[in-house]
């Protein structure tokens, strides 16, 4: 069910829409920040986030309110609100139009998330490709501190707040959280041990939440409108994933876009509605729902939940696209939610080459701290090549399930996952394609991710 | 204290240790490479994955895997447990945890073993770790399957020199940063870190750097692959020729426990190896201990000589028959050396406290040198307070020089070769040793009272004798004999009691045995006797 809202996004497109003046004009300003800054508790801040069941936006999914609520009032340290702008996963492009089209969302939710979980200092790491963004954002910054929005008394209160927009140097991983507070203190970007997490020991050793942009982007939306009524926008509001967030369709669509709906649409519309179908109308071979770690849906599969009680079961027999886009309902067909950001294959592309693709991206973006994944990575990236270039044996294509199922669940970080998932997922999916190279059917130079589309080009013109 | 359950075993833990801690205390190993019990946890080697079995009340942690069916022809869903490693993962009261009864902990540690031998060369002929090598070890103990992956191997430097002592090998390096780890919390240098990522990742020195602090071989002893070597070992033995002894490094007061291993077919100390003991040396020794093993065959003082000729024992003894015989007692000098062990000392004492009681007693050792906050001690010598222990009375090496020049003293029965002095001191120390009549010494090595004694006796040097050492905390060590006596070298006690016969005297003692029934009450009271606590998972003999 599509729903179209523009909370988010109001900004977007309209002239200098990144700048205060705008922001006060269309978004209420920093009347949000004001409001919980001067007239509530904390508790009542977290309180009324839980109610909000705004699922984190990185991937994840973890319910905000209540990643909130671990951090406890430190007697010696202070706590730090960490945001997560590192944007880097293959096909995941939304957080990048907040900062660069309404960055003022995202420092208004550092004010209020700060007060929240009771820190003074928010840092904004982003992925240091993204220049625009990063301007955009420290325009904002110093446009709210000119104001005195940002700073000693925000908004005249006594509760300081200052936010800091932090580079990566451009490493996959540094998205992971606990990796990224270790590059945010200037060591190498490697994940940590956890526990203890980052609520009892983060930044600096002091106790840090770490939330998505686009997450912290809906703080002020989410307190303007109350918590409760934002959350009951969601198709999913009874399964706890409430509100609006940023979908996104890329890949082979005709039109590849972001947008802000309530959260409940499912694939079908997303390529069809929003991305106003495949490119040349050919049929869809895959669907990567959010992001390349999120293992790939193929049109044809269904839901199987015949049990009454299973929380899957109003979408049994319906096929995988029809079922809403919801972090629940995504990991009850398998595969995951992730970003929202549905990646469409059109019949025609190689999905083994799509395969490689991606290994190869998560060979180069491996930290290499642990063994699992260090090698398991490399070695999948390495056999798949060899299938491309038909020199692989059956017994080899054989031995990548087993090496996934190594890797899985075997690393430090949810790294090994975001590998093994959809290298299973794609191994369980395209078997016939994958026997094809080996038995010299197919041949990788032949192969394609991108299909042709003259019809339709033809058709729109 | 609360215990937990281990395969079938229950094992007791102090709140806070991990259960490969609670384990290595009760003498289980469970495998691993990056965890070692002196350095903080990485947990990123994986080898030593756990199941732990859930409480009653709590849902299993699974994850969803997949396996090729040959026979199907298809992928079969399945799940696995979520494993744990056991070096990060704390233990509770009354947890349960599978290790070597799981298949699932089984295949992981397999995997971990494929994973980290998929790119390494393989090139055990030609490693100097070949024999003592994890990689090795658990490929035999976890794998025992062949390579599945038949292409070339990712290709890293090889044979970096990191500095004056180690060179470094990327391509056997599993990566398990304990060397990282040593350099910074241990031996507060951090000075090598790891670059680039994935399988290409390598460790390396700080730019502008050298690894050149006081603890660089132990870059060698924490590594458990092949992948950081010394120098000084490289290509010059197979370990599985070496035998090792239990040995106590002789170059400062600290007397760190090592292995001492020999080759004996040559009658060779190859190295030292760093042995476990939390009292004196934890897990570490320092570079200039680590090279002292070398001192069993520089600079020794092999054959007996008179009046700087090199002679028979015979003639040496009886040459000092001839100078002693009827000279009044107060004019003998005992020197005790802080270099040789308790019951060299012992034997002297018996000789000139006893046999020929003379009061006069001095102590001599090598100079006082660098010290660090860590394991160096600024004291040289492995036995000061040994003998302080056993003759209170002993007067400083400048006491004697004293006692030479003033001529009240005209006779030195010494042990030992080495004087404590600075260079002027040393220069009055000749000139005054060159006014004494008589000096007869027992030493290892050259050294001022060697050059100015008349009659030499050779000494066997610690690693050809057993003996027992005290160092600064007052703890007794014993150190055993490797090597077999160089030349017409004898232990020092042993030479003692043939020089008190050849002067006439009844000596009481002919076996090691003897002096140390002798030797047992002492020191007790003040000090720790004899805790030489010894670890037999980590630094074990090959």
């Amino acid at each position: 069910m599509i729903k179209y809202t523009n909370y988010l996004t109001t900004t977007y497109g309209q002239p200098e829409g990144w700048k205060l003046p705008a922001y006060e004009k269309l978004c209420h300003g920093y009347d949000t920040a004001r409001k919980v800054l001067t007239t509530m508790t904390r508790e009542a801040v977290v309180d009324e986030a839980k109610k909000a069941n705004l699922r984190g936006r990185g991937g994840a999914g973890f319910p905000m309110g209540v990643k909130w609520s671990f951090m406890r009032p430190h007697p010696t340290k202070p706590a730090y609100l960490v945001v997560n702008a590192d944007e880097g996963e293959p096909g995941t492009h939304k957080d990048r139009t907040i900062m660069e089209k309404n960055p003022h969302s995202v420092v208004e939710g550092c004010l209020i998330a700060c007060y929240g979980i009771g820190a003074h200092v928010a840092y904004i790491y982003v992925r240091d490709e993204l220049h625009l963004a990063k301007r955009r954002l420290e325009e904002a910054i110093a446009e709210a501190r000119a104001r005195g929005f940002v700073g000693k008394t925000p908004f005249g209160s006594s509760y300081p707040v200052e936010v800091y927009v932090h580079t990566g140097a451009g490493a996959y991983i540094c998205g992971e959280e606990t990796s990224m507070l270790n590059s945010l203190e200037g060591k190498r970007g490697e994940p940590r041990l956890k526990p203890p997490f980052p609520a009892q020991a983060g930044s600096f050793g002091c106790p840090t939440t770490v939330n998505n942009l686009e997450t912290i982007a809906a703080v002020p939306t989410m307190f303007n409108l109350g918590c409760d009524a934002f959350s009951k926008m969601s198709a999913l509001h009874d399964m706890k994933d409430g509100g609006v967030r940023l979908f996104g369709v890329n890949g082979h669509v005709k039109k590849p876009q972001i947008i802000e709906l309530a959260v409940g649409v499912t694939i079908r519309e997303m390529i069809y509605d929003i991305g106003g179908g495949v490119l040349g109308d050919k049929d869809v071979l895959a669907v990567i729902p959010g992001g390349s770690s999120t293992p790939i849906l193929r049109p044809q599969e269904t839901v199987h939940a015949p049990d009454e009680k299973n929380p899957m079961h109003p979408w049994h027999g319906k096929s995988v696209f029809d079922v809403p886009l919801g972090v629940d309902t995504m990991r009850g067909v398998g595969t995951m939610l992730g970003t929202c950001c549905v990646t469409v294959m059109a019949e025609g592309t190689d999905p083994v080459l799509a395969f490689q693709n991606l290994m190869q991206f998560y060979k180069h973006e491996s930290c290499g701290q642990c063994t699992p994944c260090r090698e398991g990575s490399g070695w999948l990236d390495r056999t798949l090549k060899k299938i491309l270039a038909g020199k692989a044996s059956m017994k080899e294509l054989d031995d990548l399930s087993d090496i996934a199922s190594n890797i899985m669940g075997n690393t430090i970080c949810a790294f090994g996952e975001g590998t093994a998932m959809p290298a299973m997922g794609f191994l369980q999916k395209f078997r016939p394609e994958l026997e094809a190279y080996v038995r010299g059917e197919k041949k990788g130079k032949d192969a394609r991710l991108t299909v042709s589309f003259e019809a339709s080009e033809q058709a729109a013109e | 204290m609360p215990t937990f359950k281990l395969d079938d075993k229950t094992i007791p833990f102090e709140p806070g240790d991990t259960i490969i801690q609670a384990a290595h205390k009760q003498g289980i190993e469970i495998p691993h490479y990056c965890w070692h019990p002196g350095l903080s946890i990485a947990a990123n080697c994986r080898m030593c994955l756990v199941e732990i079995l859930p409480a009653k009340d709590q849902r299993p942690l699974t994850l969803d895997i997949l396996e090729w069916d040959p026979v199907a022809k298809d992928y079969r869903a399945v799940k696995k447990p979520k494993l744990q490693p056991a070096c990060q993962f704390a233990a509770t009261e009354n947890m349960e945890v599978l290790s070597d009864l799981s298949d699932h902990v089984k295949k992981a540690r397999a995997a971990v073993q494929e994973f980290l031998l998929l790119n390494h060369p393989v090139d055990c002929p030609i490693c100097d770790q070949a024999g003592e090598c994890k990689l090795q070890d658990y490929w035999l103990e976890h794998q025992k399957t062949q390579k599945r992956m038949l292409d070339e191997p990712v290709h890293k430097p090889k044979a970096v020199s990191f500095g004056p002592t180690i060179v470094y090998d990327a391509e056997r390096c599993v990566m398990c940063t304990r060397c990282i780890r040593f350099f910074d919390e241990v031996a507060h240098d951090p000075v090598l870190d790891m670059r680039e990522r994935g399988n290409l990742n390598e460790i390396f020195v700080a730019p502008g750097r050298q690894l050149d602090n006081k603890y660089t071989y132990m870059a060698d002893w924490v590594c458990p692959v092949g992948a950081l070597t010394t120098k000084d070992f490289r290509f010059k033995a197979r370990v599985w020729f070496l035998r090792s002894v239990k040995s106590v490094c002789q170059g400062c007061a600290t007397g760190c426990n090592t292995y001492l291993d020999y080759d004996s077919r040559f009658n060779r100390t190859y190295r030292y190896r760093p042995r476990e003991n939390e009292a004196v040396n934890k897990y570490w020794m320092c570079d200039d201990g680590m090279v002292s093993y070398k001192a069993a065959h520089e600079d020794r003082v092999l054959e007996p000589r008179v009046e700087g000729k090199t002679s028979s024992l015979g003639v040496a003894l009886e040459a000092a028959k001839k100078k002693l015989d009827g000279v009044p007692r107060d004019s003998i000098a005992i020197v005790y050396s802080a270099q040789h062990s308790l019951e060299d000392n012992w034997a002297l004492r018996e000789l000139g406290k006893t046999l020929i009681e003379t009061d006069r007693a001095f102590w001599s050792g090598a100079p006082d040198g660098y010290e660090d906050k860590i394991l160096i001690h600024k004291d040289k010598n492995p036995n000061t307070a040994g003998v302080k222990q056993l003759v209170e009375s002993a007067k400083p090496f400048s006491a004697l020089v004293e006692g030479l020049a003033s001529g009240a003293i005209k006779h030195v029965i010494a042990l030992g070769g080495a004087t404590p002095s600075t260079k002027e001191e040393a220069d009055a120390a000749a000139t005054a040793l060159g006014k004494a009549e008589t000096i007869n010494t027992n030493p290892t090595h050259h050294g001022a009272l060697t050059q100015a004694a008349a009659i030499v006796l050779p000494a066997s040097s610690w690693a050809e004798a057993s003996g027992t050492y005290v160092n600064f905390k007052g703890i007794r060590q014993q150190s055993d004999k490797a090597i077999e006596s160089q030349g017409s070298s004898k232990p020092a006690w042993q030479q003692i009691g043939l020089l008190a016969r050849a002067l006439g005297y009844e000596a009481s003692w002919t076996k090691l045995r003897d002096i140390r029934t002798r030797l047992s009450g002492l020191g007790e009271g003040n000090a720790p006797v004899h805790t030489t606590i010894t670890d037999p998972h980590s630094t074990e003999a090959p």
